[in-house]
Order: C-alpha cells, then structure tokens, then sequence
C-alpha cells in the first residue's frame, strides 16, 4: 500500500491501533529495561557530567540512562512484525538503528570507557619532523588532516573524552545521513528531488537534496541530543513532534509512515511517563540521537524537509543557542548565555525544572501546530 | 582627573561588583603559563569587572562550589551581618579558577573607557590598526582588540603612544598628566617580562598611579589590582630615585608588619627594568 487517500478512516484506525500496541508495548517491559540498567550499573555518574555537581541536579546521579532503548526496541519490534516495507520503512529504521547504535556506544562509554589521550596538532607536526622512523613519520602525515579535524571540532563538544568525541560522532552521523541521501536521491522516485515549500508547490534542487538531507540528519540528531538535558523535556517534545508527523503523513494518505510515526508517538508516551521528574530513567544518547535521526528522515520522507526546524523547534532553538555560544566564546570572548543549552541559562537564571520543562513544551506544541498549518498548505 | 567612567572602572575592580559583599579586590591573573586560547576573556586576564563576577557566579554555580546562588547572591552571606564575611573567601575562589587581570588588560580597559569619554574614540580598535601583524591575526586582532593588547605590542608602540621621558633623558615631572603610562620592558629577575602602571593623578610633587600586579612575596593569594605613589624628591633626578610607596591592600597590613614585604617589588621590578619610560597616548 504506497498510497491511499488522504484522511482515510481506515488508516487512521490502524494508526491508532498501532499507537495503542506501542503504548502497551512499551509500557509492559519497561520494568525489565529499568531492572537491566540498574543491574549493570548504566547510571548517571557526576565524575563525568559536571552538570550534577550542583546542588539541585546532584539527585540525578544514579539515575539510569539509556532509557531510550525502551523507545528504540519497541519501534524496532512492532516495525519489524508488521509495517516492514523494503521501500519505505526499511531505510529509516537502518538509519535509525545507526543512530541508535553510536549513541549506545557514547553512553557505555562514558561510564566505563577510559579518558582518551587527545594529540594537539602541533605535537604531531612535532613528531613529524623529529620522529627517527620514517614509517611512523609518513603515518603521522598520513593523519595530519584527521588530527587537524579532531581539534577543529572539539571546540564544539563538553565531555572531557571518555566517550565518543565530537569529531568521530560527527563522522558516524554523516555515514547515517549519506544513508538517508542516498536512499532518497537513488532510490525513491523524482519527486524526492525537490523541495515542497508551504504555498508555493516544488522546488527542484537536484542533487543538491544530497547535502541538503545529510545536514538535516545530521544537525536534527545532534539538537534532539543537546535537549535531552531535562527530565521530561526530549520525550514529552518528541510525542508533539511525532503526533505532527503522523498527522501529517495520514492527511497525505502515506500508509507506512503514518503508522512509523504512530508506533513511535505511543511509545514514546509510556517513555515519557517514566522519564517526567523525577525520572525513572532517562534517554541517553541511544534515544536521543535515534529519534532525532528518525525524524529527519521520515520529515524528508514525506517530502517535508523544509519544516523540520519547525517540527523540531525546540530542539532546533536548544542546538543554535550552543552553536552561537561556542562561537560567541571562541570569536568574541564572551557569553550570549549563563550557559548553553538553553535550558540552563534558564536554570541559572534560576527558573526550576518543572517551569523551564513546561514551558518548553508548551512552545513547541504551539510550533508543530504552525508547521502542522504549513504542510497542508 | 581621569574621565568619570574609568574612575568608576577602577573602583569596580578594587571593589568587584558582587551584590551584597564588598572588599573584594580583583586578583591578577596572567594567561602566560596557562595559554588559554580562544577563551572567554575573563578566563584570560583580559575582563572587565562584571565580567569577572558573573563568570564566578557561574563557575560556582556550575561545578556546585556553594559560594553563589542561582539568584547570584552570596552563599556565605549572613542576612542579620551588615558586611558578608565571605570577601577573603570569594578572593580565593577567584584565584583558584584563574578569574583574574593582568597589567595590560586592566590598563587597557580602563583607558578605553578615559578616551572613549573624553575624546569619543575607541582606543583599543585604534590601537589594534596600528600593530603590525599577519591578516588573520590582524583579524582576530579586530574581534578581540583588548586581549591582543599588550605591553610591548601596543602600549610600548611608537605608533601608539609617544615617549615623554625616560631614565637618559630625564623627565618634565610638572608635564605629567593623568591617563599617562609608566613602561617597564624586559624586567623581572631574568628580563623577560613586561609591565606598566596608570597614572591617575599628578600634581608635579606626586605621581599616583594604579597597576595589577603580583608581588612574589604575597604568595598564592595576596596579588591584585593596587594602587601606589610616586612622591618627586629630586626632580631632576630620574624615576628610580624619587620615593616609591606601594599602598598596602586591606588584609595585608600584617605581611608588612611581620616583615613579609620587606621591599616594594614595583620599584624593584622598575630597576630590573631594561627600558623605563613614562609615554603618552597619541590621538
């Protein structure tokens, strides 16, 4: 079924069938997920995450993170078993798995990796000229541009190295968008070459949908990640976001997506309802950068590109506020905010975390609603 | 005088502007040993005032120190006190996390604020056209004037100031006016450094002037914006034989008492000097 028509009854009453197995789903093996994470130990350390030394967010050390799993596994079981389509939901769950994987792995080890030795750029030039191997000397030539890379961008990361750094995570997250751009530009029809601009119709972009999407992904993944820093404030966004696009996709009669992004709004309401302060478990990089990457790509999917950042308002106005601060720190020398991402300055301007959260989705509730507006138009 | 918004400048950095706690002087802090780069200005010794408080507001905040709130008030304050206890404290966490200023950055500012007052110009962008340099430095140079100012480079600069006097040619002791700078060059015990002082007031039978210094005898947390005079008893003579006095920071009476300072470094670190000159700002 590639298409049916628009507000179709019947899809609709399949969505929500699938809405209400992924609630249930979800909500009948949380338990176990609560019960693995605590047994090996898959908590919130503060030797790591300076963020719990103060007074009021030091309670969330030993909470679990990797709560996303709960999201990430039950979409993946249902999507499997019975909305699997080699067509259209096949790239977005590998995608997603992807996604999903690199943040599982960040997150493992930034509790039990150990601190990674990070070379500066002129120690390498360094052992370049003085090194007695010649091997060794082409090989250290050989990495220059990685290593260059690596500094570059680690400018733009906070952990002090255990985990994943930003210039491998960045890597990875290109592979998962080049994925998703290759999937559109070959393998879906022309009409994935242009854009759909709200009131105006298509606008071809050619190939050039090819960096376009992979920016998208990439930069979607990383917002939804910046924002999960508040009990409640990633999950309870995403359930809006993904209650959009599976209005979205039913109003355009897109059968498999529409019952994707259902399957992932119902699971995320009984994540959700575990992760509201305070938390049970928390998503962890395995949820965050997984949902963010499915919902570039089912956005782009219904051929909705250009409404992402309004889709994902929220998240897109937590990652700009951390771009402008490194850059207005790295340019000018001073701070645009107390701290990045916003909802820290909001937490140093001492709002407390029931308000900021609140708030939050209330804004971005009002946002998808805009964008909701947009794409029917 | 100096225009009214560099005094204000000057106070605020013998007085750091913490809400309710007063006494806290700012600490100096140089960016040569810990070679922070692209950092905050604050972090490297180049902030103004509030700057430098809110940063440790921040900082506190940020790593659960406890000596501010999220409000930004005092933790160690006592509501039924009149004064906060904490100032020695608050001090000491400033220097603990490098929240501090050197010479040229205090210098720098507060004549940035003289100039921008009473002759509408913005010194540290003129002076940061006149230093030569490379273009993407001349760039960074242009975002981030006050911390590419130094001593040598900028103050020192024939381009931008001019020489009044030195120790060869003598000095005009009654020409010496406020926002006039005292250069030291390639001083310290191995000749490697470089400072200068502000002068705030002349009147032809004292120099006053204000500098951020640290002291080797003040130990760990003694240094910090200071001020000082210059009292010109033998007029003809050069800088180094009038009498120098360097006024002693709140809490540290007793180190000159017990015979901790026994010298005033200043005058010491002016005679280590290879180059001491007195120099105006040219506009």
């Amino acid at each position: 079924m590639d298409f049916c028509g628009p507000f179709s009854i019947e899809l609709l009453q399949k969505a929500l069938l699938y809405l209400i197995a992924a609630t249930v789903g979800a909500f009948l093996w949380a338990p176990l997920l609560t019960r693995f994470l605590y047994k090996y130990n898959l908590t919130r350390r503060s030797d790591y995450d300076f963020t719990l030394r103060d007074g009021e967010r030091s309670k969330k050390v030993g909470t679990p993170i990797m709560g996303g799993l709960l999201v990430i596994i039950t979409v993946t079981v249902i999507t499997l078993l019975f909305n699997w389509e080699r067509k259209y939901t096949y790239v977005p769950m590998g995608v997603m798995g992807i996604a999903a994987l690199l943040g599982a792995a960040d997150d493992v080890l930034n509790i039990f990796g150990k601190k990674r030795r990070d070379r500066r750029i002129s120690q390498q030039i360094n052992l370049i000229k003085v090194h007695k191997l010649w091997r060794t000397k082409l090989w250290y030539a050989f990495t220059l541009p990685w290593t260059i890379f690596r500094r570059l961008v680690s400018c733009f990361g906070s952990h002090p190295g255990r985990g994943i750094q930003v210039h491998e995570k960045l890597s990875l997250q290109f592979l998962a968008g080049a994925v998703t751009a290759w999937w559109i530009y070959f393998k879906l029809s022309p009409y994935w070459h242009s854009l759909r601009v709200p009131f105006d119709g298509q606008f071809n972009v050619g190939w050039w949908i090819i960096p376009i999407v992979i920016l998208f992904v990439m930069f979607t993944a990383n917002a939804v990640n910046i924002a999960d820093g508040l009990d409640g404030l990633a999950g309870g966004s995403l359930i809006v976001t993904f209650a959009g696009l599976t209005l979205i996709s039913w109003a355009e009669g897109r059968p498999a997506f529409t019952l994707l992004n259902a399957t992932v709004f119902g699971a995320l309401i009984a994540y959700t309802y575990f992760n509201v302060k305070p938390a049970r478990f928390q998503m962890g990089d395995v949820g965050s950068l997984g949902l963010g990457a499915l919902l570039a790509i089912n956005t782009v999917a219904i051929n909705h590109t250009l409404l992402i950042p309004i889709l994902g308002f929220i998240f897109y106005v937590e990652a700009v506020t951390v771009v402008l601060q490194v850059l207005a720190r790295r340019i000018f020398g001073r701070r645009l905010f107390k701290m990045s991402p916003l909802h820290h300055h909001f937490e140093f301007l001492g709002w407390n975390e029931e308000k900021i959260v609140m708030r939050f989705w209330l804004i971005h509730g009002f946002a998808v609603i805009v964008a909701v507006w947009l794409a029917l138009h | 005088m100096l225009s009214p918004k560099a005094e204000q400048l000057i106070h605020d950095y013998f007085h750091l502007p913490f809400p309710g706690v007063t006494g806290v002087r700012c600490p100096y802090f140089n960016n040569v040993r810990s070679h922070r780069r692209a950092q905050l200005r604050a972090l490297i010794g180049k902030g103004l005032p509030q700057e430098i408080v809110d940063e440790a507001k921040i900082v506190s905040i940020q790593y659960g120190a406890g000596v501010f709130d999220h409000q930004g008030h005092c933790c160690l304050c006592d509501e039924h006190a009149s004064e906060c206890p904490g100032s020695i404290t608050i001090r000491h966490f400033l220097i603990d996390h490098n929240l501090g200023v050197d010479c040229s950055g205090f210098i720098n500012h507060v004549l940035r604020a003289h100039f921008k007052e009473t002759k509408g110009i913005d010194l540290a962008k003129k002076f940061v056209a006149n230093i030569d340099a490379s273009w993407p430095r001349k760039l960074i140079m242009r975002l981030r004037p006050i911390e590419n100012l130094g001593v040598r480079s900028a103050l020192a600069n024939d381009k931008n100031t001019e020489k009044i006097g030195d120790e060869k040619t003598g000095y005009d002791f009654s020409k010496i006016r406020p926002a006039d700078l005292v250069i030291m060059l390639e001083t310290g015990p191995q000749n490697k450094r470089s400072h200068v002082l502000l002068i705030t007031d002349c009147d032809g039978q004292t120099i006053k002037y204000v500098h951020s210094r640290a002291w080797s005898g003040e130990g760990q947390y003694g240094h910090g914006v200071n001020g000082g005079e210059i009292r010109i008893t033998k007029p003809s003579g050069g800088l180094l034989e009038q009498e120098w006095e360097e006024k002693i920071p709140p809490q540290q009476e007793n180190l000159f008492d017990i015979g901790v300072l026994p010298q005033n470094e200043t005058l010491l670190e002016a005679k280590q000097a290879k180059i001491l000159e007195i120099r105006r700002v040219k506009i």
